[in-house]
């Protein structure tokens, strides 16, 4: 039976929202929806009239339907922004060599200029290379450190107010979770913030906070825009999964639990007497930090130095490591001068890289374990690449469509019924939303810095 | 293996990895009850105590620390006078009485209360040692009240309920200081709930050592540092008989979450540890004593300044999914929609909220049938919703 649309403009509702639990008709729910993101937009003034923003591009949904929104409400709203898309090529193969394609599509659909920064470029490695280091766990820590200071860089290069991310509520609530189990208590404290960054910083706004990712991707659906719906091929063994699980086993008790999570995290304080890390800047890179060096150097330093494991787990562990480490190198006079050399010479990271790259197959013996996993399940399978059209085979939309769409259209259902199955959805990970978070060893975990 | 301590065989096992023979165990378990108490420096010599016993492993091990403590005959003797207080329904009736007989034991004296006391809030004390005697209209309204909201927010309601007539009573046989048996474990499951159902601001009282909203009554958490784990050997090693029983109501917040929380502990063996230590960082002073207090949990209402909140953009949320009664529903500017608020507090998706309800009891409030709560609080939510 149909459901009239709440709003009583005399159509048939399409879907339900999960905030609200209210029925709306398409056109309503497009109208709803932006509304609500220039109500947050405006009411936490997240921009200034004239601003230049970047906004942080992955091809993928939240993304995708943050760069829409903000080209829609740009030109209705007379906001006066100056808008471009801003991309980081990790360099993983099957995953983000097709996401690109998709965000160069948006480049040319909502004509906005686009810049892509790549790994390789800025720090030498791609995550494919990182990954046959490190091995399957952790790597998630490398790509969002990593990614967080190159968002950082190209915001610089491009000389932009502030940067834009697609984060929804359901990251945010996500994050509070991982927070919590994690007990990284100056994360907590600021992971609820809607605008994020110190002065001398480029600030990040999230303008989807308190946007549901079911809508966002009901949203995408429905405007058929064009976005990448793969999951990471190295995402599953990431810790924040653990947290989205709770939350995905959470939402489907009350939905309204994950704005509620966030009312928590935006009302809860940190007792005066807990002491938490002041951010500065990298003495070596020069960028935000709350250690004397920060963490990209570290997990930099341990890649070049065939220790991928160095800025994993606790610093005193590294202290150890490294210590060892030069020990080593002690033995080799020749060696030693050739790491004082390189630790001199951050110029060209390339041009060591050459060299360093010799010495790896060294350092693959060392982690030889680590590397027999990767072998097999590592860089070799690749889940199926591709797959740029939203409509064919997006398993998750057909499952939110079953069960938020009050579908009146039969085809939906026939095709439901066809080709979605019962199974949890393999909700795809968006990568600019680990960013500030999935760094699995905090580097406020630790008081002592290290020194190299 | 042997004992970490003093090298003899060992007997007990903790997170996997940590020895202990049966004597250094009930050391350190018993030195982290008298630690905790110690150092959050709440007790008056001499003091009433009242002890919440829920009949579980926590509670059991609760009465025993208890009284090995005040039956010491040296310096370390704990100075307290201790009284026990029961919470009955219907369903447990059996370990009421088994309960009793626990007390009995120790010779301390139990108070046996049904908790549809709570819907007329006469608090009478009962005899000691007999289960309360309850009127059959007040056993079915209790009833009713429970079954007329999904189970995340009557299980969340009943803590709420449980904490008032633990105060209620306490004050009735002059406690000042009530004990309950939380675990780390139950406290790791709360802290997560307490996020879940947007109670993030009542964490420090809700999972921390000490509850202070009430102004005569603390009501603290002694076993906060022990872990269901070193329970369960204290139990086996003492023979104690716990009466197991489970309250948490199913296929809701508070189950989900309680299983994900013992199985990532299962994998991670810091877990429940991290998270309670998180808890223990959040938290702040009372901003001022004189703050308006919610109806149901007598938490503060004071709002912290913010410019923007979930709780604003559920309920812009709301107002864009409704039809509109003005001439123009285009909200062109955010204020339209700020002001369509203000004026119409009643499509709000909690309208009591910051004025009678604090955010968690207004989620609860709004999913619950409002003619079953009990009289006095539909009055004054009634009247109240009526003066603004």
């Amino acid at each position: 039976m149909p459901v009239p649309c709440r709003r009583g403009c005399g159509k048939n509702a399409v879907l339900k929202r999960p905030k609200t639990g209210d029925a709306l008709c398409k056109e309503c729910f497009f109208w709803a929806f932006e509304t609500e993101i220039h109500y947050t937009i405006t009411k936490a003034e997240l921009f200034n009239k004239g601003d230049s923003v970047a906004i942080g591009a992955s091809g993928g949904k939240d993304s995708t339907v943050l760069a829409y929104v903000l080209k829609t409400l740009n030109q209705r709203y007379n906001y006066g922004l100056n808008l471009m898309l801003l991309s980081i090529d990790e360099g993983i193969t099957g995953y983000r060599d097709d996401s690109l394609e998709t965000v160069k599509q948006n480049r040319d659909d909502y004509e906005m200029p686009l810049k892509i920064l790549s790994y390789k470029d800025l720090y030498g490695w791609t995550m494919d290379e990182i990954v046959a280091q490190i091995g399957r766990k952790n790597n998630c820590t490398f790509c969002g450190v990593f990614r967080r200071q190159a968002l950082d860089r190209g915001a610089a290069m491009l000389g932009v107010k502030c940067i834009a991310t697609g984060h929804n509520a359901d990251d945010i609530a996500e994050t509070v979770l991982m927070n919590v189990l994690r007990g990284d208590i100056a994360r907590l404290k600021r992971c609820t913030a809607i605008t994020t960054g110190s002065e001398g910083t480029i600030p990040r706004v999230k303008p989807l906070k308190y946007t549901y990712e079911k809508e966002i991707v009901m949203y995408a659906h429905y405007k058929k825009l064009v976005y990448f719906s793969t999951e990471c091929v190295f995402a599953p063994n990431a810790y924040r999964g653990h947290a989205r699980a709770l939350l995905k086993d959470m939402e489907k008790i009350r939905p309204a639990c994950i704005m509620d999570i966030i009312y928590s995290g935006e009302t809860m304080s940190v007792k005066e007497e807990v002491s938490l890390p002041t951010q500065r800047t990298c003495t070596r890179c020069h960028f935000v930090s709350s250690q004397e060096v920060c963490k990209a150097c570290v997990l930099l330093e341990g890649l070049n130095k065939g220790l991928p494991k160095l800025g994993i787990g606790k610093s005193s562990k590294a202290k150890r490591m490294l210590e060892e480490y030069n020990a080593k190198q002690a033995e080799n006079e020749g060696t030693l001068k050739d790491a004082i050399k390189d630790l001199n010479d951050t110029s060209s990271i390339v041009a060591r890289n050459e060299r360093i790259s010799g010495k790896k197959k060294s350092a693959n013996k060392e982690n030889n374990d680590t590397c027999n996993k990767n072998d097999c399940c590592g860089r070799s399978c690749k889940s199926n690449p591709s797959n740029v059209d939203p409509v064919t085979s997006n398993k998750k939309l057909d499952m939110l469509l079953e069960q938020f769409g009050l579908d009146d259209k039969e085809s939906v259902k026939q095709k439901l019924n066809g080709v979605c199955d019962t199974n949890e959805d393999s909700s795809e990970v968006t990568p600019f939303n680990e960013q500030e978070e999935d760094d699995t060893c905090s580097a406020s975990c630790g008081g002592s810095h290290i020194g190299f | 293996m042997n004992c970490k301590k003093c090298y003899s065989p060992s007997t007990v096992i903790l997170r996997k990895k940590d020895y202990y023979c049966d004597n250094c165990f009930m050391l350190i378990t018993n030195h982290k009850f008298r630690a905790c108490l110690g150092k959050n420096k709440v007790l008056i010599p001499y003091e009433n105590v009242m002890i919440g016993l829920s009949g579980g492993v926590g509670s059991t091990v609760l009465l025993d620390l208890v009284h090995h403590a005040t039956s010491l005959e040296n310096t370390k003797k704990l100075r307290i006078s201790p009284f026990c207080l029961h919470l009955y329904d219907d369903d447990s009736r059996e370990l009421a009485e088994s309960i009793i007989k626990q007390c009995q034991t120790y010779k301390i004296d139990v108070f046996v209360v049904h908790q549809a006391v709570y819907i007329n809030s006469k608090y009478e004390l009962p005899e000691a040692n007999t289960l309360q005697k309850i009127c059959e209209s007040e056993r079915r309204d209790f009833k009713d009240l429970m079954n007329s909201m999904p189970p995340s927010a009557a299980n969340d309601f009943l803590l709420k309920i449980k904490r008032i007539l633990l105060v209620e009573f306490a004050k009735k046989i002059n406690c000042s200081v009530v004990f309950t048996a939380e675990t780390t474990n139950t406290l790791a499951v709360n802290l997560l709930t307490n996020l879940a159902i947007g109670r993030g601001s009542q964490v420090q009282y809700d999972v921390g050592f000490c509850d202070n909203r009430d102004d005569k009554v603390k009501i603290i958490r002694p076993i906060k540092d022990i872990s269901i784990e070193e329970l369960n050997y204290y139990v086996s090693i003492k023979q104690l008989t716990p009466v197991n029983y489970n309250h948490i109501k199913s296929k809701s917040l508070q189950s989900v979450i309680s299983s994900f929380v013992s199985e990532l502990q299962d994998n991670f063996q810091a877990t429940i540890s991290t998270v309670c230590k998180t808890a223990d960082k959040i938290g702040d002073q009372r901003e001022s004593i004189n703050s308006e207090k919610c109806l149901i949990c007598e938490s503060d209402l004071d709002m912290k300044n913010m410019k923007m909140s979930a709780f604003e953009a559920t309920n812009v949320s709301r107002i864009v999914s409704l039809k509109d009664s003005q001439a123009d529903p285009t909200y062109q500017e955010t204020s339209d929609i700020l002001h369509h608020m203000q004026n119409n507090t009643n499509t709000s998706v909690f309208p009591l909220i910051n004025k009678y309800l604090c955010y968690g009891c207004s989620r609860n409030h709004s999913e619950m049938n409002l003619h079953k709560l009990p009289n006095q609080l539909q009055k004054a939510l009634r009247t109240n919703n009526l003066g603004i």
